[in-house]
């Protein structure tokens, strides 16, 4: 593994590009940036490879439950192996997937306004914008000392947003939960997931993608393996990968950003298989 | 997306006008039939919702309320038409451009504010703020899919075409299509792939075939999922015609049983 390290710009940012106010998502943009003439690139024969590896782990599957069988969906968190976290109603697990929901939520106006103002009421507007009542009513109903308390930790995570996040120039096309699934098997298994931003201007079979992924909390290995299992998503609907990732930990304020490389691709595709593979796999 | 710009394949003139006769024979059956029902409008929801083989998860059952996600759609055809225009440079500057035109529209009086747009502006700006990204992500995927400067005249942007029974003020039918080019009709698709794709896309053929005037026939149509880069092209064939109709039909809650069964 090859994470670039934080440094200095390397080069003034372009008048087009309005850098984020601090200096970290400055380095941020000009990392992702790089210099295109060392932009991976990558065999166009990949993506055909890869989907013939998972066809045939996914036709076994099939041939097991029978093709009349319900497709099974899956996604980062049954195959990356942070779905206990999922499975998990303690209160704690429940208030962490209420924070990532409310810090995804703040990620997704900053890139679009470049602001937070409020970071708990603006990110409870937008979950209310966005059809989940329910899930607004439940957070305004807490208790004083609770609701006092998710507000800072909002406040936390949005100040390290705020720095970390740069501020893309729209012709950037940046753009928040870009869903990729993939059909395989005739659409008998889904393998899904979501970029939380992706920029730059897809173009067929050439990587000319940026993917930034937001970990909110656990594991950094997990959320990096799952910016390669998007990664490998891409691969498979457009026949390039992202050439660069970057993971923004907003409850820290750490960052990373890698190049895409072939044996993440290939790594990830023989993990899926692998999982699809073993005996539990035919009950998703 | 080279679908679009494909020459469609010859058509058996007798076999489609025969086609064509019988779906309008079937449609005028229906419209007796349901006379004195309320209006009932025909749409690629009914059909998909009628040839459904799965129960509940889709919401299919909820009252439609204006989210985020519901309104991506339309906030985003509207940009995607400000691009094509040249009004906007980018999707993001587009959907900014659009809400602010749900906001003026409503502050203004305007006969063209919709119930969508005075929702858009009774948002906060936080709330609007995921209503754009959402119809921004829906815009850029369409944006980024075609070659817009090979279309020989400017294409259609997020128009729904509406047929209405000539035998029955209550049935219409509608054909939705997110680009429509002279030879071809582009439907944004979303959710699973399903059995009922065929048929909903080719609502929009028998839809087109019935408000056709004089020659010329209703091109084909192209079903695209972002999600996955999929396309399903459904050609202006007789079967085709068919399918809709029977679909149609299996949607007012008529026969159709084969139908179901082949979903």
């Amino acid at each position: 593994m090859v994470l670039v390290a934080p440094r200095p710009l390397l080069r003034p940012a372009p008048p087009e590009v309005a850098a984020a106010d601090g200096g970290t998502g400055a380095e941020v943009l000009a990392l992702l940036r790089g210099d295109t003439a060392t932009r991976p690139r990558f065999d166009p024969g990949l993506a055909g490879g890869l989907r013939a590896w998972l066809e045939d782990a996914a036709y076994d599957v099939v041939v097991a439950r029978g093709e009349h069988a319900p497709p099974i969906f899956l996604g980062p968190r049954q195959l990356l192996g942070s779905h206990d976290e999922q499975q998990d109603d303690s209160g704690a697990a429940t208030d962490r997937r209420d924070t990532a929901r409310l810090v995804h939520a703040l990620l997704r106006q900053l890139v679009h306004t470049g602001e937070i103002h409020d970071p708990l009421a603006d990110a409870l507007d937008a979950l209310r914008a966005s059809g989940d009542e329910a899930a607004v009513r439940q957070m305004e109903s807490l208790a004083p000392a609770a609701r006092t308390a998710l507000a800072e930790t909002l406040a936390l995570h949005a100040r390290n947003l705020l720095a970390l996040v740069p501020r893309f120039a729209p012709g950037w096309m940046p753009r928040t939960n870009d869903r990729v699934a993939i059909p395989l098997a005739g659409g008998r298994i889904v393998l899904h997931g979501m970029f939380d931003l992706v920029v730059g201007l897809p173009q067929p079979r050439t990587a000319s993608l940026c993917a930034l992924g937001l970990s909110t909390g656990g594991p950094w290995a997990v959320a990096r393996r799952s910016l390669h299992y998007l990664s490998l998503l891409e691969t498979l609907r457009s026949g390039a990968p992202p050439f660069r990732l970057a993971l923004l930990e907003s409850a820290s304020g750490r960052y990373g950003v890698e190049d895409v490389r072939e044996e993440h691709l290939r790594a990830i595709a023989s993990h899926i298989a692998a999982w699809l593979a073993q005996p539990g796999a035919a009950h998703g | 997306m080279d679908a679009l710009a494909e020459p469609v394949g010859a058509v058996d003139a007798v076999a489609w006008r025969f086609a064509l006769e019988g779906a309008k024979a079937r449609l005028a059956g229906l419209a007796v039939r349901r006379a004195g029902a309320n209006r009932f409008g025909v749409t690629d929801h009914e059909v998909r919702t009628a040839l459904s083989t799965e129960s509940g998860g889709s919401g299919d059952g909820e009252p439609f309320a204006w989210t985020a996600r519901t309104a991506r759609r339309s906030i985003g055809v509207g940009a995607v038409r400000l691009l094509s225009t040249g009004s906007a440079r980018s999707p993001l500057e587009a959907v900014r451009s659009r809400l602010d035109e749900s906001s003026r529209w409503v502050r203004e009086g305007s006969s063209s504010a919709t119930q969508l747009d005075r929702w858009v502006d009774g948002l906060s700006a936080a709330g609007r703020a995921a209503v754009g990204a959402e119809a921004v992500t829906w815009a850029t995927r369409l944006w980024c899919a075609l070659d817009w400067s090979s279309f020989s005249s400017p294409p259609e942007i997020g128009r729904d075409h509406w047929w209405d029974s000539p035998h029955s003020a209550l049935l219409a039918l509608r054909g939705r299509a997110d680009v429509r080019t002279d030879g071809a009709h582009l439907v944004v698709l979303s959710g699973p792939r399903r059995g009922s794709v065929r048929a909903e896309l080719a609502l929009v053929t028998l839809v087109e075939s019935l408000r056709l005037r004089g020659d010329g026939g209703p091109g084909r149509v192209v079903g695209w999922w972002p999600d996955s880069g999929h396309l399903v092209r459904v050609e202006p064939g007789p079967a085709t015609l068919t399918l809709a109709a029977e679909a149609v039909e299996l949607a007012l809650g008529g026969a159709g049983a084969s139908l179901r069964s082949a979903a």
